[in-house]
């Protein structure tokens, strides 16, 4: 079978995905031996260009160069998958606001500094995404899967469960029962429930469930903590995913019926 | 499309590859003058910070870099707990040097192996080490493991910690899990020193010049240059300029172009030691470091290699003291008579990390700074550069422009960090 050639991209962002990457240790020579890595940046000299097979991307496009790249990767690769919240759900640089941005750059640059940076979206903002390998940072393990299904010709695919199964596996004590903000039961698996294991909140940032229930998640949060709370929670990682936060805002809107007894 | 729109070619033949992040060199070869410019995009993470909570922050600032998330981390949660008022437990400070040797070592590994050998070894990329030099490649990986396990054991995970906490940790390792780590470390000593004597035989390129170190220790901060403040004085003495072509500013000592880093580091260990071996009479690392050579940039590639080694040497010790003692996970809660402002600071694996945050009474921040290593490298990255030119006169340009490259991996810089 002919190898499929691979670019590896980095937007802005911390590049603790591809620090990941090269965690994989052993996996990383099979892996740069079974595709063709034509171009990848943070590791080797050597480039290619297009056409690709497909393009990895990891961060969030906030140049209008990156913008323009990231437009050209597109039409230069059959698919295109997002490494990390950054790239998948725009994460923690999503937190910074377009409309707020002026007002910091003049504080921390000073004014009069002409800024390179437009605004903190993710790579879907712009682009058709073909699939996101979620985190931040990414899972090892949901790394290399992801990659397998892609060598086999499959289409990658996500986990058909929730952060809870993983939590429960775990046998950590459920956060909402102790009345502390989770999103685990929103949350896509595949993660390990690593946060919450080390007893850490989830964010979220393996993204969201098509099916999960905002409504009755909201419900059961409302009853111990403050919508104001709620929001703070859910603009660590989705702050530029307006769908999601309208699925929360309608949530909210509902009247809370019973304070939940754990 | 039109050759000239290439954005893929047009970013390969400027950018420099294998450093983490965006930058790119201009370089006047008649002029002998370099220029360094970051194209990062700004993440403004100052304002991202204010209006979260306290408790975000630390959560928050490793996400600037995941490179070096642990030290970012612990510089985030040694502001808050200053801002606070809290003194962590002894074992949590242990827990936390811990912490810092794993750090330390991942982020050597990452660079001195991973980014920068390839440069000395005339091959593109590390996994070509693997066919090149399996033995060589090994044991790179298994000193990344071991960093990683480190970070994995004590911080919850290897990327971006989980367990610490402002105050201490949500979860501490077990006595099982600190003998197993301890186990692993021990063996990876002698890896480490394979390494750095690896290390201490490459070729390096020449250069010669008058290099003024600077470096954290304790409440205060020091150069090699003679200077000597006070921590809380940092603002006045780190100096950060605002150029219009580049969106990291560039940092000097009052306008004095610094190196921080593993070089500077070890430049005062040498200088403390003063030639004699060092206080456990170790004559391996004093041999070690008598043959890095401090007038020159490229040996901080060497510096790293050798510091790994004194890091997971010191690594067994600290959690000799840890099993000696028992960990104490008790979480130590803010003084009702807080100052409500503290500075966090930390020697990251590029050098010395500064977080300052200011707190309102509901425990939301209201202003926070970050000044990172590479921000003061930066244009000790650019005197250096110009220095080589001058130095390597007479080379072609495309030999220079490979030497100004390996000039600027060598300093190892965190162009994300740089750009937060």
């Amino acid at each position: 079978m002919k190898k499929l050639k691979i670019a590896i991209y980095d937007f802005t962002d911390c590049e603790g995905c591809e620090v990941k990457l090269c965690s994989i240790k052993e996996k990383l020579v099979d892996l740069v031996e079974s595709f063709d890595i034509v171009n990848w940046r943070l590791a080797q000299d050597a480039c290619l260009d297009g056409p690709y097979d497909a393009a990895i991307i990891e961060g969030t496009p906030v140049t209008e160069h990156e913008v323009a790249l990231l437009k050209e990767l597109r039409e230069k690769s059959a698919l295109i998958i997002a490494l990390g919240a950054c790239a998948s759900i725009a994460g923690i640089p999503g937190i910074m606001n377009r409309s707020e941005r002026k007002k910091w750059y003049d504080k921390i640059y000073g004014k009069g500094y002409k800024p390179a940076g437009i605004d903190a979206l993710p790579l879907s903002a712009y682009i058709k995404v073909d699939h996101m390998i979620h985190g931040c940072p990414i899972d090892e393990d949901e790394l290399v899967r992801t990659l397998e299904e892609l060598r086999a010709g499959k289409t990658p695919c996500y986990r058909g469960y929730s952060v809870c199964f993983e939590c429960k596996q775990a046998g950590n004590p459920c956060r909402l029962l102790n009345k502390e903000i989770c999103f685990g039961p929103i949350t896509q698996g595949g993660c390990k429930a690593v946060c919450v294991s080390a007893g850490s909140p989830c964010y979220g940032c393996f993204g969201y469930r098509e099916e999960g229930n905002i409504e009755g998640l909201v419900r059961i949060l409302r009853g111990f903590a403050t919508p104001a709370e709620i929001r703070a929670h859910l603009t660590m990682f989705f702050n530029q995913i307006p769908e999601y936060k309208a699925a929360f805002d309608n949530a909210l809107k509902k009247k809370v019926v019973r304070k939940v007894k754990p | 499309m039109t050759k000239k729109k290439n954005l893929v070619m047009a970013q390969a033949n400027s950018y420099i590859a294998k450093i983490e992040g965006h930058g790119s060199l201009k370089v006047d070869f008649k002029k002998k003058k370099v220029k360094l410019i970051v194209h990062e995009g700004e993440r403004l993470f100052e304002g991202i910070l204010c209006g979260r909570t306290l408790e975000e922050m630390q959560w928050i600032t490793p996400r600037i870099c995941g490179v070096c998330p642990i030290a970012h981390n612990l510089a985030s949660l040694a502001a808050a707990e200053a801002a606070l008022g809290i003194t962590v437990t002894r074992t949590t400070g242990l827990l936390r040097r811990l912490m810092q040797i794993g750090q330390n070592t991942q982020s050597h590994v990452l660079h001195a192996v991973f980014l920068a050998l390839p440069d000395y070894i005339g091959i593109d990329n590390i996994t070509e080490l693997h066919k090149a030099d399996p033995k060589k490649f090994a044991l790179a990986l298994s000193l990344k493991e071991t960093g990683d396990e480190i970070a994995m054991v004590v911080a919850g995970r290897n990327v971006h910690p989980t367990r610490s906490t402002v105050g201490g940790f949500h979860k501490v390792p077990t006595r099982g899990e600190l003998l197993t780590l301890r186990d692993m470390i021990e063996r990876a000593v002698p890896d480490a020193r394979a390494l750095a004597e690896f290390f201490a035989g490459l070729d390096y390129p020449k250069l010669d010049l008058d290099l003024e170190f600077l470096l954290q220790d304790g409440m205060r901060v020091k150069s090699s240059h003679g200077e000597d403040f006070a921590l809380a004085d940092y603002k006045e003495y780190i100096a950060e300029e605002v150029r219009g072509e580049s969106t990291a500013k560039f940092g000097s000592l009052k306008g004095r172009p610094i190196m921080v880093g593993s070089l500077a580091r070890l430049f005062f260990v040498a200088d403390a030691a003063n030639g004699k071996t060092d206080k456990e009479g170790s004559a391996d690392v004093a041999a070690l470091i008598g043959k890095i050579n401090f007038k020159n940039p490229f040996h901080n590639n060497l510096a790293q290699a050798v510091e790994m080694f004194m890091e997971l040497k010191d690594g067994v010790e600290v959690i000799d003291e840890l099993l000696k003692e028992g960990v104490d996970d008790k979480l130590i809660k803010a003084d009702k008579d807080a100052p409500l402002k503290g500075i966090g600071a930390i020697e990251a694996p590029r050098g010395g990390l500064y977080n300052e945050v200011h707190i309102r009474k509901d425990g939301t921040i209201k202003y926070a700074n970050i000044i990172t290593p590479t921000v003061q490298n930066l244009t000790s990255i650019e005197y250096t550069a110009t220095a080589l030119l001058k130095e390597h006169h007479g080379k072609s340009e495309e030999e220079l422009s490979h030497l100004l490259e390996m000039l600027v991996r060598a300093y190892d810089p965190c162009i994300t960090c740089s750009t937060h």
